[in-house]
């Protein structure tokens, strides 16, 4: 693979995403938008349901699997405890940005390209399928994650200013930090690159829109599975889940070069 | 030498043959005409030379490379302009040029993206976005692009299509430039006019290659040549004694005019005009019967439908 034409086609891409407003303005505000929802339910959540979540057997669960991995929650006041579990869940909740930017503008990658008619000069350069497809990914997802780190540091902010600035010792962790330094990338690419198969694979934007949000549904339930509170990433498990993310990546990226039919694209879009 | 070589390319979509066993070749600097009506298979044989598509069997050679493996190396070599522009419409002429000049290692894309926007007349609108362009500034555009790296061999597929005649004229008045740079030129064209004036060879094709040569050949391989002889009045029975004379195959009248196939035009067009006087006609002038291109490519097109 070639980095400078790599850079090309997301240099290219950045340009076409800053004319067009709708999708810029998608990209600047629905990160915020989940954001907000999340630290809203988590303080409605502990306002108003500390005692009852504490008495909670699956929040019970939840709890001391929080504390198996961080032992110092466990000399909390029993509501901080719940506070820290409710803040921490956030994390991953947040986590869903890259995937929720992805299906609304991954959807129009290649479709966008099949529409214009600029494919067919497009592969008439000497552009590799996995670099146009990996290019196009990275575009997406390069500004999704960044987002989703703008919107960590953000929501730290709110929690010291709504008044659990003392949590934050439990909240900031190591994990945390691999969860935004190194899952967060590794779930943006492989949310863009679902995306741009399904592009792809579209015949038109609703189309393309509806296959994406069927093809990163497993993405949800990954991220689900933290937020239940079914299962507590440590440090490792969360390095391993990275490197397992990115070796997905990998095979995703093959999977999509195989998948992308440059034949029937050029021949069936008239 | 030659800079593209087409061995039985064959190419099906499903039941259908949109190109059938043709070869050709065509040599360095040439421009050939491809000439045939819609759905004749010329943009599927583009773009199997252009490496797009593969052949279904058969295999063509562009400036050396096979156009059915790693098509990245033929694509530094080749430039194509396709039957429709296809830009990235919200951004300027110059960012599109820069994108596509951007794949190619051995350029400076800034140097040449300003060279041709300079060469097709739009460095004062390489500012503005594609989607205010004319639909022939959009081709130019186009022009430019498949340009911009220098290729040595470029495919042009219905360029002057849906253009204005003035610049239809100007899009041709470019063509003869690239060729006078001794660029090799494949033209698709259905504008007969256009392939005469800008191409040594014409290959006219249905499916199938119907023929391949330069026009004069065409002409003479299917029209044998003819000889109008303009007569003051065309006496009574002139038409059938000329038919008789040795040297001449056919003979018809129309109006004061006799026209007439000779065995050798060069050589019987003398001995003829004394005949024709010794009968009694008055010989007003004598020329011979010029076919267009577009006589051979109906004659060639309808011969292959029956």
């Amino acid at each position: 693979m070639n980095a400078r034409r790599i850079r090309n086609i997301i240099r290219k891409e950045w340009a076409v995403l800053s004319g067009d407003a709708t999708t810029f303005l998608l990209i600047a505000f629905l990160p915020f938008l989940i954001l907000a929802e999340g630290f809203v339910v988590v303080r409605v959540a502990a306002a108003a349901g500390g005692q009852a979540i504490l008495d909670n057997a699956f929040f019970q669960g939840a709890l001391s699997k929080l504390i198996a991995a961080q032992p110092a929650v466990a000399e909390l006041p029993p509501l901080d405890r719940v506070g820290v579990l409710l803040v921490t869940q956030v994390n991953f909740f947040l986590l869903l940005i890259p995937t929720m930017i992805a299906i609304y503008s991954a959807s129009y990658s290649i479709v966008e390209e099949k529409l214009s008619r600029s494919l067919e000069p497009l592969l008439a350069t000497p552009v590799r399928t996995s670099e146009l497809l990996l290019g196009k990914a990275l575009a997406g997802a390069i500004p999704a994650f960044l987002m989703t780190w703008v919107c960590a540091g953000v929501y730290v902010l709110a929690v010291v200013i709504s008044g659990w600035a003392r949590l934050l010792p439990y909240v900031v962790t190591a994990n945390w930090y691999l969860d935004f330094l190194l899952l967060a990338p590794g779930i943006a690419v492989l949310s863009f690159l679902l995306g741009v198969i399904g592009s792809s694979r579209a015949k038109d934007f609703r189309n393309a829109q509806n296959l994406v949000l069927f093809i990163v549904f497993p993405i949800f339930a990954l991220i689900g599975v933290q937020i239940t509170g079914v299962v507590w990433f440590t440090p490792l498990t969360t390095v391993l889940l990275a490197v397992g993310v990115f070796v997905v990546d990998a095979i995703v990226l093959r999977l999509a070069v195989r998948l992308f039919q440059r034949e029937s694209i050029i021949i069936r879009w008239r | 030498m030659n800079v593209i070589e087409a061995r039985s390319l064959t190419r099906r979509f499903d039941s259908t043959t949109a190109v059938e066993d043709v070869s050709f070749e065509v040599g360095e600097g040439e421009v050939l005409g491809f000439l045939g009506p819609n759905g004749a298979g010329k943009t599927t044989t583009i773009r199997m030379l252009a490496g797009i598509i593969a052949p279904t069997s058969g295999y063509a050679t562009v400036a050396g490379q096979r156009t059915d493996g790693d098509v990245a190396a033929l694509h530094e070599v080749i430039g194509l302009l396709t039957e429709t522009p296809g830009f990235y419409e919200k951004l300027t002429a110059r960012r599109n040029l820069e994108f596509y000049a951007g794949f190619y290692p051995h350029i400076d894309p800034a140097a040449q993206v300003e060279k041709y926007l300079k060469m097709m007349g739009l460095d004062e609108r390489a500012g503005s976005r594609v989607a205010t362009f004319s639909k022939g500034m959009k081709q130019r555009l186009a022009l430019a692009r498949a340009l911009v790296h220098e290729p040595k061999v470029l495919f042009l597929d219905e360029p002057t299509a849906g253009l204005d005649p003035e610049a239809a004229h100007d899009f041709r008045e470019l063509v003869r430039r690239l060729s006078h740079e001794g660029r090799t030129i494949f033209l698709s064209t259905h504008n007969l006019t256009e392939a005469e004036e800008l191409c040594r060879r014409i290959a006219v094709v249905k499916t199938r290659l119907l023929a391949l040569d330069t026009p004069e050949n065409l002409r003479q391989g299917l029209f044998r040549r003819q000889v109008v002889v303009q007569l003051a009045a065309l006496p009574a029975g002139m038409t059938e004694d000329v038919a008789k004379l040795p040297f001449v195959r056919s003979a018809r009248a129309d109006g004061t005019r006799l026209i007439v196939q000779l065995a050798d035009a060069e050589h019987d067009r003398p001995e003829l005009v004394r005949r024709i006087v010794e009968l009694g006609g008055q010989v007003m002038s004598v020329s011979e019967e010029a076919h267009s291109l577009e006589d051979i490519y109906l004659s060639l097109v309808h011969e292959d439908t029956r």
